[in-house]
């Protein structure tokens, strides 16, 4: 319905910052209670694979197909969940690195799916921005109600001090299941949404870089209220477009402004910094971690900030 | 103090052993706590205090040895679902969620009791929305909180509080479990002598409401007024147990305190 309001390459943008949206929650989840996972691509290559397979060889209609992937892969979540119970930290993140790199050797080597020549011809869905606005609307509600929830405060204990919890009578071991298969879930919608977009995708597609951005989406936002993943991949993604935007707006400047000494240096300097593919946007994103972590290691959103606004626009409301 | 015929036996432990390496944390420890009393463990530094409540939370596995429950054996149940029975602690260093508010690290003790499944909290406590039930645990947790004297500062974060603030919350978050059995590490530690007599009168309040204590503390003055029965330990074994007058005046306890600043 949108597309018809916005341009062809403003439509992606906003559909590919959506299914990254989407992304950083399917890490946020597991990450509630202190598990953290860089093999969500991993997870999102299983929904989109599975997905694209149902669609494709079997004729199944996309959302039943998304159901299918989104479903699968918070199967095999829960599966790899069960090692994931009793390693933490680095280990646990080793682990997860695996699980994606195991996944993205059977993408290449299973004929059937493409193996090296990638998966072709994935049936386009052209209503994918709606799908990703209704779940982004739905995960939101569901993690709002989470955060105030009996469920969400067990999570946040568990993340904090997990002996303490499980002592406390929390189901640590279920609770962490139940959160590394949801995120799992969630990554695998992502996924399937992902196919049905692009249309082509192989083993390379959802690679540990990606697993990488979807962490630093959730770190950079904020992992402690559900709106950090949310603004940490919305001005992630927004900010090449902004450079790109920006650009763009150099070019408009009048030649008689840029062609003498300094500024025809200064200019075609910027111009060079402001083209921006893919190798410059990791380490801009390398350097946002780095300065996040310096000023805000929390993120740009904690709980508490967004706990304050809320007591602020109260009172103001009361005023 | 109370009548000793009949008791029901709370907690039985029978020759429960941990080894780290080859050193004897606990070694063949049998023991029996009636229901109803306040029953102390003493002893002087690593006699294996902590360990026995380690071992009888289900924090660490231990290596031979049999605990019973109200008859049961919990050998082979996790820590939480040994809570789900009925047996809370606090933790000798506080271990709050520093995160959380104080009235939600109240809250989380009650989680278990409200919802005793994972799918009932998530179906029943997220999707269909449980405001009656969530008010129902602050007010409870606030009732808990008020018990103790700390109900002024609900929602400051819980590690703002002062220290013995925080050993009081982690008292009403292991009560919020609705516990039969509470097993109280140290709770003096770090108390002033007038914060203690507050404890002291807490300690009493709480076994009045029908629930036994183990009490593990230095503080003898609080240990010999409190206690209905004294167990020392000394290297992982029981060296005497008894009255606390009694105790106090055993040879061999004496022995093994001494080079202690501990006045028995």
């Amino acid at each position: 319905m949108l597309d018809r309001l916005i341009d062809g390459y403003t439509l992606s943008v906003l559909i590919f910052a959506g299914i990254n949206v989407i992304a950083a929650y399917s890490f946020y989840v597991p990450f509630k209670t202190g598990q953290v996972s860089l093999g969500q691509a991993g997870f999102m290559a299983v929904g989109a694979y599975a997905s694209a397979v149902a669609t494709q060889k079997f004729a199944i209609p996309f959302p039943l197909a998304l159901l299918f992937g989104g479903l699968l892969a918070g199967l095999i979540g829960v599966l790899v969940g069960f090692p994931a119970l009793r390693i933490k930290g680095v280990y646990l993140l080793l682990l997860t690195l695996g699980f994606a790199e195991i996944i993205s050797v059977i993408a290449l080597s299973w004929d059937y799916v493409g193996g090296a020549q990638g998966f072709r011809g994935i049936r386009y869905n052209p209503f994918t921005l709606d799908y990703v606005i209704v779940i982004i609307v739905a995960l939101i509600f569901f993690f709002s109600r989470l955060e105030r929830s009996s469920l969400g405060r067990a999570m946040d204990s568990i993340h904090q001090d997990e002996t303490a919890a499980e002592v406390m009578g929390i189901d640590v071991v279920r609770i962490k299941l139940l959160a590394f298969g949801l995120g799992a879930l969630i990554a695998g919608l992502a996924g399937a949404l992902y196919a049905h977009q692009a249309t082509f995708m192989d083993s390379t597609t959802f690679n540990i870089l990606l697993g990488v951005e979807i962490l630093v989406f959730v770190v950079v936002g904020g992992a402690s209220t559900y709106w950090g993943p949310l603004f940490g991949a919305v001005v992630l993604n927004a900010f090449p477009e902004v450079l790109r935007a920006l650009r763009e707006w150099l070019e408009l400047l009048p030649a008689q402004w840029v062609n003498f000494y300094p500024m025809n240096a200064v200019y075609s300097s910027l111009r060079e910094f402001l083209d921006f593919e893919n190798a410059k946007r990791l380490i801009a994103y390398g350097v946002i971690l780095i300065v996040t972590m310096i000023l805000r290691p929390n993120g740009i959103l904690t709980r508490d900030l967004m706990r304050r606004w809320h007591i602020a626009r109260w009172k103001v409301g009361h005023a | 103090m109370h009548d000793a015929t009949t008791r029901p036996v709370c907690l039985r432990i029978e020759g429960l052993t941990k080894r780290f390496g080859g050193f004897y944390a606990l070694n063949d420890l049998r023991m029996q706590v009636e229901r109803g009393h306040v029953h102390a463990l003493i002893g002087p530094n690593g006699a294996g205090k902590t360990t026995f409540f380690n071992l009888i939370t289900g924090v660490l596995p231990s290596d031979a040895g049999a605990v019973f429950f109200e008859g049961e054996r919990l050998d082979d149940l996790r820590p939480s679902q040994r809570t789900m029975r009925g047996i809370a602690r606090t933790f000798q260093n506080i271990r709050l969620f520093p995160h959380l508010t104080v009235v939600e690290n109240a809250m989380l003790g009650e989680h278990c009791r409200v919802y005793p499944s994972v799918w009932k909290a998530l179906g029943k406590g997220v999707l269909w929305g449980a405001g009656r039930q969530e008010r129902r645990m602050r007010a409870n947790a606030i009732e808990l909180l008020e018990f103790l004297g700390i109900a002024d500062r609900l929602d400051a974060k819980s590690s703002d509080l002062p220290y013995g603030a925080q050993r009081k919350l982690e008292l009403a978050r292991a009560l919020a479990t609705r516990p039969r059995l509470l097993l109280l590490d140290e709770p003096a530690a770090g108390m002033n002598p007038r914060e203690t007599e507050e404890l002291d009168g807490v300690i009493k309040r709480i076994r009045d409401r029908g629930i036994t204590i183990i009490l593990i503390e230095h503080d003898m003055k609080l240990v010999m007024g409190i206690s209905d029965v004294v167990t020392v330990l000394n290297f992982g074994t029981m060296i005497a147990e008894g009255a606390p007058e009694k105790v106090r005046q055993d040879p061999v306890v004496i022995e093994a305190y001494l080079g202690e600043d501990v006045l028995l």
